[in-house]
């Protein structure tokens, strides 16, 4: 990266905070409404030391990797099947057509009462989206497979363990990553959500517990962690891809 | 070579002669399309004798590649028939070296070509002696590590024929492997095509859309016909090997074979330009 593009990957989030501050300073934002950052920092400070904003924030990540885990996980397997057999797709298809377009928050209640209050039911609730978007992503991998490739693998008279390692699952990587993007993304939507509603711990809750003391510089303290934490989890995602995709160039912005 | 090689129709199918390697008879295919059905090969006959090197030319559209596919058994369904008998000695029965987007992307130059031995559960050792043999010999030992993107048209193309020919099949089938190249590397990687074939007794089927191409590679050049792809004519090229691809354009007997080539080859391309221009476009109106 150009050195000039260094400095404006960084110089625009500074920007924003220095504005923001000075703005505040200036009392042409209302302190009441919007802290200014020194304070949140001061407040986030404070909250780590004696109110285990520390355990609130592992409880959120444990959350959220359980949670993608429990739902990328079997998306992919089952959304690679759809697309490699006609058969299971034909089978399945309705099924996702009728359960993906349902708002996921709207099932907690239902997800509450099978399953209980516990951490089972929240972990199945951040689940939902990454489960819905790896599988329609790897079904859609699957059959968006350059035809030469399948040719080429016919061709060869490929078997179906290599024609799966060597060929369907490499092929389908690129577009597997674009959902799994997208999956994080909805994955920490789904565990914030949780913890507003059910939460005894986590970022959530401290973002929803402090609003509704009327806290809001602690509440932005907790929103300010959990946008660390997705920042953090975002930028992992670029080494995931070097690692997994390691034969295109490399496209990441940051 | 027995004089009845010569005649491309080989028709009388019952005592099997040695020297015809695929022996195709009275092949026809047909596709659906949108405005019925498109009859893509009328009746092909065609003896390809063991160890030569044919290459097809034809106007575009005229179901070269289709023949091709065919071979390759990548369309089950089609009219005629198709006999390999060419002596396989346990090899693989063919490979085919696709277009430039058929070398895989995900996989190194080495993985690439040795794809074939990979999938027939060759030891791994052995799958990497073999690869490393023919990438040496196609100058690609450096770039074995690298990724298809990291290469240039030309050393893709070569890693495409490595993975053909570390498979070593008895019949090789070319689908304009070096169309999408320009001249001066296709004359490069045609030299070392050559190279690796003269003296690998392979039958090869190549098929191009560039005359000089078909010339300096063939030992026969056969003519398609316009869709539905019949074979035209069948020219012997009697340029004496080992050839070199530079060498030979500026050879007299080269510039002899072109001009009868282009001599059949020529009244397709015009009757297929001008149905073009006169046939009524698929919604009524004329063109042009």
């Amino acid at each position: 990266m150009r050195r000039i593009e260094k400095f404006l990957v960084v110089a625009s989030p500074v920007g924003v905070f220095a504005l923001w501050e000075i703005l505040a300073y200036l009392g042409w934002i209302d302190v009441r409404i919007l802290p200014p950052p020194s304070a949140v920092a001061i407040t986030m400070v404070v909250m780590f030391g004696e109110e285990g904003l520390l355990d609130h924030t592992a409880a959120t990540l444990l959350r959220f990797f359980v949670g993608m885990a429990v739902g990328v996980v079997p998306g992919v397997l089952i959304g690679l099947t759809m697309g490699i057999f006609r058969w299971f797709r034909a089978f399945t298809n309705p099924l996702v057509a009728l359960f993906y377009p349902i708002p996921r928050i709207a099932l907690f209640p239902l997800v509450l009462i099978l399953v209980g209050i516990n951490e089972t039911s929240n972990v199945i609730m951040i689940a939902l989206g990454p489960f819905f978007t790896m599988l329609i992503s790897a079904m859609y991998s699957v059959l968006n497979i350059d035809r030469i490739y399948r040719d080429v693998a016919e061709n060869f008279e490929t078997g179906p363990r290599h024609l799966y390692t060597l060929v369907t699952l490499p092929a389908a990587m690129p577009t597997l990553m674009g959902g799994l993007r997208i999956s994080v993304g909805l994955g920490l939507l789904g565990t914030v959500a949780v913890e507003f509603l059910v939460g005894e711990s986590g970022l959530g809750h401290v973002i929803w517990n402090s609003w509704q003391v009327l806290s809001l510089q602690r509440s932005m303290a907790g929103l300010v962690v959990s946008a660390i934490v997705g920042f953090a989890v975002y930028l992992s995602m670029d080494l995931l891809e070097r690692y997994l995709v390691p034969w295109q160039k490399k496209t990441a912005p940051v | 070579m027995p004089p009845e090689s010569d005649d491309p129709a080989v028709t009388s199918g019952g005592r099997s002669d040695p020297a015809v390697g695929i022996r195709i008879c009275g092949l026809n295919k047909s596709f659906d399309g949108p405005e019925g059905e498109l009859v893509a090969l009328a009746g092909i006959d065609l003896g390809v004798r063991e160890g030569e090197f044919l290459c097809i030319v034809g106007p575009s559209g005229c179901g070269k590649t289709t023949l091709l596919r065919i071979l390759a058994g990548l369309e089950p369904q089609f009219g005629g028939s198709v006999d390999f008998t060419v002596d396989t000695d346990g090899k693989p029965l063919q490979s085919m070296v696709f277009q430039e987007q058929g070398v895989f992307p995900w996989l190194t130059v080495l993985e690439n070509a040795a794809y074939g031995l990979t999938v027939r559960h060759v030891p791994k050792d052995r799958c990497r002696a073999q690869a490393r043999d023919y990438l040496r010999k196609l100058g690609l030992s450096a770039f074995e590590a690298a990724y298809p993107s990291q290469l240039s048209g030309g050393m893709r193309q070569r890693v495409n024929l490595a993975r053909a020919f570390v498979n070593d099949p008895a019949v090789l089938l070319m689908d304009e492997p070096l169309g999408a190249l320009d001249e001066q590397t296709k004359m490069l990687v045609q030299t070392d095509l050559l190279r690796l074939w003269e003296g690998s007794n392979k039958t090869v089927l190549f098929i191009t859309h560039s005359l000089d191409e078909a010339i300096v590679l063939g030992d026969r050049v056969a003519v398609m016909s316009n869709r539905p792809g019949r074979i035209k004519t069948i020219l012997e090229i009697d340029l004496p090997r080992p050839r070199d691809a530079l060498e030979l354009r500026n050879n007299e007997r080269f510039l002899h074979l072109r001009r009868q080539v282009w001599d059949s080859l020529r009244e397709e391309v015009v009757s297929l330009e001008s149905d073009e221009n006169r046939a009524p476009s698929p919604s009524g109106a004329p063109l042009s």
